[in-house]
């Protein structure tokens, strides 16, 4: 598909046109250095050059607490599934939460389709935005190679200084864009300026720590017994933040909320997390993931070992959230380093 | 649907701020009476019940010897009972007491008078009578304030989120205390309360008690990684958990710390 | 937010009427149910169900009775948490929710024309009782069967009536025990381990199949082994807390495996170097 010209001086009036189509959401500052998806109204609303948020987009895609069912006892015991639905444009997605996207898309593809989300989905437009360069050291996009774009957006915008290059990836994109006056062909000189900068970040964005992305999943399975789950396992708090932040987790609880009458309800499912103390519990309340290593090794194997095996990808995007967030400072960069060492998979 | 359920508030020990709490659900509070006949509740209405209340809601500790007979009294007279704010949960504020001589306290408290009073160490309500439901917080949080009575009104068992206050304030992405240089003790306090003080822009004081088993060792490291003195942090937990006892050791948490 | 009402995501349950409990043990309830629409609930021995209260939530149960029985169906319910205490209120004529049947269930084809060796801990007769009933009902379908159950005391004995038609049976060799006997008690007392040794197997022939707590797994199989019993003819069933049933959710996973979709049923030689599996 092709790509358009937008210059800098009109991306108000991009944003504005987008506003005028519906529901915008993109990156916010809250303070602290810190950024939130949230509604805009203006291009001044949107902080395009932001570490990535405290949550992914996930939680538009699936939402902390998300309605399956309603139910009214008095029509017997049946449930009526619904899916709750909000046409929104989501704007700025960073080439890593993309990569987060993608791997939602794979889970809930996957047999049996989870309709929730397949459902939700089709009503969002997701529209990247490329890192010129690191967002702060706690990433690690370049050991996972997602600091290039490969798919998973509707458009995708890279700032080349004076416009913008935008990537038309599908017929939702192309549709958004149609009717814009003041987008213009790209022509060869801006494809070149892309290169440039692409070319630019291949000597920026280098593997974080040296080991070999391929050999994880087997470095992962040697170093099931490693010291280092121990030692952050008696670091890590159970705050169950490096699953929340992450744009791939998507463990969930299922839970009925009864109506103040008890007559009617919904069934919802609510994020949950492997790193919570009750979450491997069964009913004798025997836990089989009791000790914080167990939990801790647990999360990094289900980003770097069994996904792979299941739907051949790596569930870690390289985003670097869950070391930015950890009170702990458990670092996913360090983990590895230290398991790679551990295991003799660090390249010297 | 069974019969109407008659349902009663009582206060002990405590500044009955649970009770305005529920006052203050407002047109819950309405949606809800058209499924419970409210027979007692001593800030909203005078009259008095004789007879056998299906659901008793308590607020408040036991601090006298006159708390303790009233309350087996109301546990006698009641098919659930429902300990809810920090008080009646665990201990709460009154627990501070309990660092102290009691004989010293009364003198502190009533000076002259002292003589006309008995106290006792404050305990939470469970620990006098059994407790079905609890509802924690101070005060308690209202949506699951409700969520609790519904349960109760269902005969089925709440039970109470035994993860982080971190898990909800995630939830609602807030920035951590801890980045803006602030003490929260969010990371130790079990969730159930949607992180209400942290959303509004105050630290987590710990008011619903630790979670089950917190990581103890941990939690100092990440402390002393934040220039967080251990005795600042016990005493800001003793404030809600005086009351709290170590797992089998049967003394008083902060002591261990501050030895 | 626009509300978008579906017919099918795989949240929906099926109705089914509550045709008859017996109360087995204190803790210990019985229900058999029949879907209200008149469907026959199309299950293998070893799948579970969702089993649904509006206002309350689901809880995964294994489905206790055999397919042979095709008008309804069993399950077993242990009085432990929010969705099983309310359950075991209700009485004949209630109605609860069902999804599923979900996940795979005991080998049956592998199973057919060996040997068989059936062995349950305390709870876990009520899997295990659908494919014990199966094998009943298809005798001759199956070589020799030997069914081993242990369980803590006598008050705690499952299924106490039909453990009698067992063991009046000559086509199949049933023992009992309990960890813990009471003066009426007139079986074997200790571990469900200990009856292991005394079986007369040909191991080359028999598949052992066996439902019960992890620790009674450690033990059993270690003496399995030791008999001689080849890893890839050893089954058992893996207990998780499944929220979903769909594979989604993660509580019931192991390493890769998600329990509700690849399981509960599994080859030992399957799940024996997973750690946490049992």
């Amino acid at each position: 598909m092709e790509y358009l010209v937008l210059p800098r001086s009109s991306f108000d009036l991009f944003v504005e046109y987008l506003v005028r189509r519906g529901k915008v959401v993109a990156p916010v500052a809250k303070g602290n250095g810190q950024f939130v998806f949230s509604e805009v109204r203006k291009g001044s609303d949107i902080a395009l050059r932001y570490i990535l948020t405290i949550l992914p987009p996930k939680k538009y895609f699936m939402p902390q607490y998300e309605t399956l069912a309603e139910y009214d006892t008095r029509r017997g015991q049946k449930l009526q599934p619904v899916v709750e639905v909000e046409p929104l444009i989501l704007f700025g997605v960073h080439t890593c939460d993309l990569a987060g996207i993608q791997c939602l898309d794979v889970v809930f593809s996957d047999r049996p389709k989870d309709l929730n989300y397949l459902v939700r989905r089709e009503y969002i437009t997701v529209i990247g935005l490329e890192c010129n360069d690191y967002c702060d050291t706690y990433a690690s996009c370049g050991l996972m190679g997602t600091f290039l774009p490969q798919g998973g957006y509707d458009l995708f915008f890279t700032d080349l200084g004076e416009y913008f290059l935008i990537h038309v990836g599908t017929q939702k994109g192309e549709d958004l864009v149609r009717d814009i006056p003041f987008l213009e062909r790209a022509q060869s000189q801006h494809l070149a300026e892309l290169e440039a900068l692409r070319a630019r970040k291949a000597q920026i964005f280098r593997p974080e720590v040296p080991v070999d992305r391929a050999l994880l999943p087997r470095m992962f399975r040697e170093g099931f017994e490693a010291g280092v789950w121990e030692e952050i396992g008696n670091r890590c708090l159970s705050c169950a933040n490096c699953t929340n932040v992450c744009p791939t987790c998507y463990c969930f609880d299922v839970r009925d909320v009864p109506d103040v009458n008890l007559v009617t309800g919904r069934r919802i499912r609510v994020w949950d997390s492997c790193q919570n103390e009750p979450f491997a519990k069964i009913a004798s309340g025997e836990s089989f993931r009791a000790e914080r290593s167990d939990r801790k090794r647990h999360r990094f194997n289900r980003k770097f070992s069994y996904p792979v095996k299941r739907y051949n990808r790596f569930f870690c995007t390289g985003c670097g959230r869950c070391s930015r967030v950890c009170m702990a400072k458990i670092d996913l960069k360090e983990t590895i380093t230290r398991l790679a060492q551990e295991t003799g998979y660090l390249k010297v | 649907m069974m019969k109407v359920p008659k349902v009663a508030f009582f206060d002990f020990t405590c500044c009955e701020g649970c009770q305005l709490q529920v006052t203050n659900l407002g047109e819950e509070l309405l949606e809800l009476l058209k499924f419970l006949d409210l027979v007692e509740f001593r800030e909203t209405m005078s009259e008095r019940w004789d007879g056998i209340y299906d659901i008793a809601v308590i607020e408040g500790s036991i601090t006298t010897p006159h708390d303790v007979e009233r309350i087996r009294r109301i546990r006698q007279r009641s098919r659930t009972l429902i300990a809810y704010g920090s008080c009646a949960t665990i201990g709460g504020v009154n627990g501070m007491k309990n660092a102290f001589d009691l004989e010293e306290i009364l003198q502190y408290v009533y000076g002259e008078g002292a003589r006309f009073f008995t106290t006792l160490p404050t305990r939470p309500v469970h620990e006098v009578v059994p407790v079905e439901y609890f509802v924690h917080g101070c005060p308690v949080y209202q949506p699951e304030f409700l969520e609790v009575l519904k349960c109760a009104l269902l005969g089925i068992p709440y039970h109470v989120p035994d993860v982080a206050v971190c898990v909800e304030c995630k939830f609602n992405e807030n920035v951590c205390f801890y980045e803006r240089g602030l003490t929260c003790l969010g990371p130790i306090t079990r969730a159930g309360c949607n992180s209400w003080c942290i959303n509004n822009g105050n630290i987590c004081y710990g008011c619903r008690g630790m979670v089950s088993n917190p990581n103890e060792r941990g939690f100092l490291e990440v402390l002393e990684r934040y220039g967080v003195r251990v005795e600042f942090l016990v005493r800001r937990m003793d404030m809600y958990n005086a009351c709290r006892i170590l797992k089998g050791a049967g003394k008083r948490h902060g002591e261990e710390h501050t030895r | 937010m626009e509300k978008l009402l579906l017919s099918h995501t795989g949240y929906e349950v099926k109705e089914a009427r509550i045709l008859r409990t017996s109360r087995l043990t204190e803790k210990d309830k019985l229900f058999e149910l029949s879907l209200v629409d008149g469907e026959i609930l199309d299950f293998e021995p070893g799948q579970f169900v969702e089993v649904s209260l509006l206002g309350v939530g689901e809880a995964p149960i294994s489905i206790s009775s055999s397919p042979t029985k095709r008008q309804s169906f069993e399950l077993c319910v242990r009085a432990v948490g929010r969705l099983t205490t309310a359950l075991h209120r209700l009485e004949a004529g209630d109605v609860v929710g069902i999804r599923g049947p979900f996940g795979v269930g005991f080998p049956i084809t592998r199973l057919i024309g060996h040997d068989l060796l059936l062995i349950a801990g305390g709870i876990g007769i009520a899997p295990l009782r659908s494919l014990i009933n199966y094998v009943m009902d298809n005798r001759r379908d199956f070589g020799r069967v030997h069914v081993l159950f242990g369980c803590k005391d006598p008050q705690n004995l499952l299924f106490r009536d039909e453990i009698e038609l067992w063991q009046r049976r000559m086509d199949v060799g049933f023992q009992c025990t309990v960890d813990r006997a009471d003066p009426d008690w007139k079986g074997n007392v200790g571990m469900v381990t200990a009856l292991i040794p005394g079986v007369d197997i040909n191991p080359e022939e028999t598949f052992a199949v066996m439902v019960g707590p992890p620790v009674m797994y450690r033990f059993v199989i270690a003496e399995l082994l030791k008999k001689g019993i080849p890893e890839g003819q050893i089954v058992l069933s893996l207990e998780r807390h499944m929220k979903c049933g769909l594979g989604k959710c993660g509580h019931c996973q192991i390493h890769d495996i998600y329990c509700c979709q690849d399981g509960p049923v599994f080859f030992y030689e399957k799940i024996k170097d997973l750690k946490g599996a049992i």
